[in-house]
């Protein structure tokens, strides 16, 4: 052999990204595959009952999931987060997941494992997936099903788990905590980290439902933790708490804040990635589905979407100079749920500003020590 | 996996890979289990492999892909034909190419 032909390298160390980066490349994309769910929860931002016809007749074919993913990929995309609602809960779930992988995709899948069978798990040993990862909702049957709200789903959800487990197949496990299951939430860390050490995250803040229903938003406000309730569960874990302390340390600054700026979006919104809703509605981020910023793939290309789309919505401005003189120059954005999708959400404004996550947003800076001006 | 690379014989890209162009970069995927050490794993082929790759058409032995590709490159056949030994030992060990 007169020299090395191939490298191999660990996605996150591949060197094409910086490439892909100054391109403005698409590297990967997350698809719902629905918006139905077998499980009942109350704090979800999207799921609708499992036998919602409508809903079923707005999915996507497996056909249109395929040409979308064609034109992904020609785009760049490498990876794929197959989510829903419950994608499992499609039957033709297989059919989808194999045609991504053969695309040449690296594809994961977001569940709630109560329905994985050993067909699914036989597929996965063949076709092995980047990672399934499952939301637990509680430590015991108690807790899961009071949040599910749906009996016998903690035995599904173990039983999917460990036929998981048992086939070797890569599981990442996430929590939302929220009021139901607060009270277990260290137990719900010590079992997942039990199954999977490298990797557990939970996340208190939940946001609004993408269809506006108004009681369902209620029962989200419910779920949601008090700042102080955030304060003390982030701070009493510690791979959290650092996370906090670093991003304070790093992005805290008065310069980070755009103070001449009237552009509404500063994140990283369509820039490497974005998202299809289950009826073919491109998003440039799971949380951004005002009316002005998203685009129908059903009757229009991805390429017109990446290319020109995005950018428009990249563009927007907003003149309220309620938002421009709070929001837009607060030193603790970093800190805050605060984003126009969020906001959009929650007030039907892109600008709107939100005083739940505004006290969270305070509550962390206090608890990190952060004395800077706060509007 | 032993396996002597032939030059008289036909190799192809596998079925349990997957290979793509990404921005001029020839990208191998693995879709099957037991392609690398992780999931997480893609790999690449360097200018040479890319050239040799780009001529496994499941029709053509090594020994003409060699011969093609000295035309090509005005490279001396013997230095080529190592290259693709080379090069397809590499795939074969891998998984990646199949001898036809």
């Amino acid at each position: 052999m007169t020299e090395d032909f191939t490298t191999q390298q660990e996605i996150q160390d591949f060197s094409l990204w910086d490439r892909m980066k100054e391109k403005r490349a698409c590297y990967s994309f997350t698809i719902e595959l629905t918006a139905r769910c077998n499980n009942n929860c109350a704090h979800c931002y999207i799921n609708l009952p499992a036998g919602d016809k409508e809903a079923k007749e707005r999915e996507l074919s497996v056909p249109q999931i395929m040409d979308i993913a064609d034109q992904a990929v020609r785009l760049g995309a490498l990876w794929c987060n197959i989510t829903g609602g419950e994608p499992l809960i499609r039957l033709d779930f297989p059919e989808v997941y194999l045609g991504l992988k053969k695309k040449g995709l690296l594809v994961s899948v977001m569940t709630n494992a109560t329905l994985i069978t050993r067909d699914h798990i036989d597929l996965f040993k063949k076709y092995p997936p980047r990672d399934i990862e499952i939301t637990v909702y509680g430590a015991t049957r108690e807790t899961y099903e009071t949040v599910s709200r749906r009996p016998g789903s903690y035995d599904a959800f173990m039983r999917g788990l460990n036929l998981l487990l048992d086939a070797g197949i890569k599981v990442r496990l996430k929590a939302m905590a929220i009021h139901s299951n607060l009270h277990e939430i260290q137990k719900i860390a010590e079992f997942s980290r039990a199954f999977t050490k490298d990797y557990y995250r939970f996340d208190p803040q939940l946001h609004l439902r993408m269809d506006h229903n108004p009681a369902r938003n209620e029962e989200i406000r419910r779920e949601r933790l008090t700042p102080e309730e955030i304060v003390r569960l982030e701070q009493s874990d510690g791979e959290r708490k650092n996370a906090l302390e670093k991003g304070c340390d790093t992005l805290i600054v008065p310069d980070f804040c755009k103070t001449g700026c009237n552009h509404l979006f500063h994140c990283g919104t369509g820039n490497g990635d974005f998202v299809v809703g289950p009826d073919g509605m491109f998003r440039l981020c799971m949380s951004l589905c005002h009316p002005d910023c998203v685009y129908d793939l059903k009757s229009g290309t991805l390429e017109d979407a990446w290319q020109h789309f995005i950018p428009k919505v990249r563009d927007m401005r907003t003149n309220n100079q309620e938002f421009l003189k709070t929001c837009r120059v607060c030193p603790i954005i970093n800190l805050c749920l605060w984003c126009p999708a969020h906001a959009d959400l929650e007030t039907g404004r892109l600008d709107g500003r939100v005083e739940y996550f505004c006290r969270v947003a305070h509550a962390r800076a206090k608890a990190l020590g952060y004395t800077g001006d706060q509007p | 996996m032993e396996h002597e690379v032939s030059l008289d014989r036909v190799y192809s890209p596998s079925k349990d890979i997957v290979a793509r162009d990404v921005m001029g970069e020839l990208i191998i995927v693995p879709l099957a289990s037991g392609i690398g050490n992780t999931e997480d794993e893609i790999y690449t082929l360097n200018e040479t492999g890319r050239a040799i790759w780009d001529r496994l058409d499941g029709r053509t032995n090594l020994r003409e892909i060699a011969k093609s590709l000295a035309r090509e490159f005005d490279a001396p056949p013997g230095e080529i034909e190592l290259d693709i030994q080379g090069l397809i030992g590499e795939l074969f060990h891998r998984r990646m190419v199949i001898a036809v």
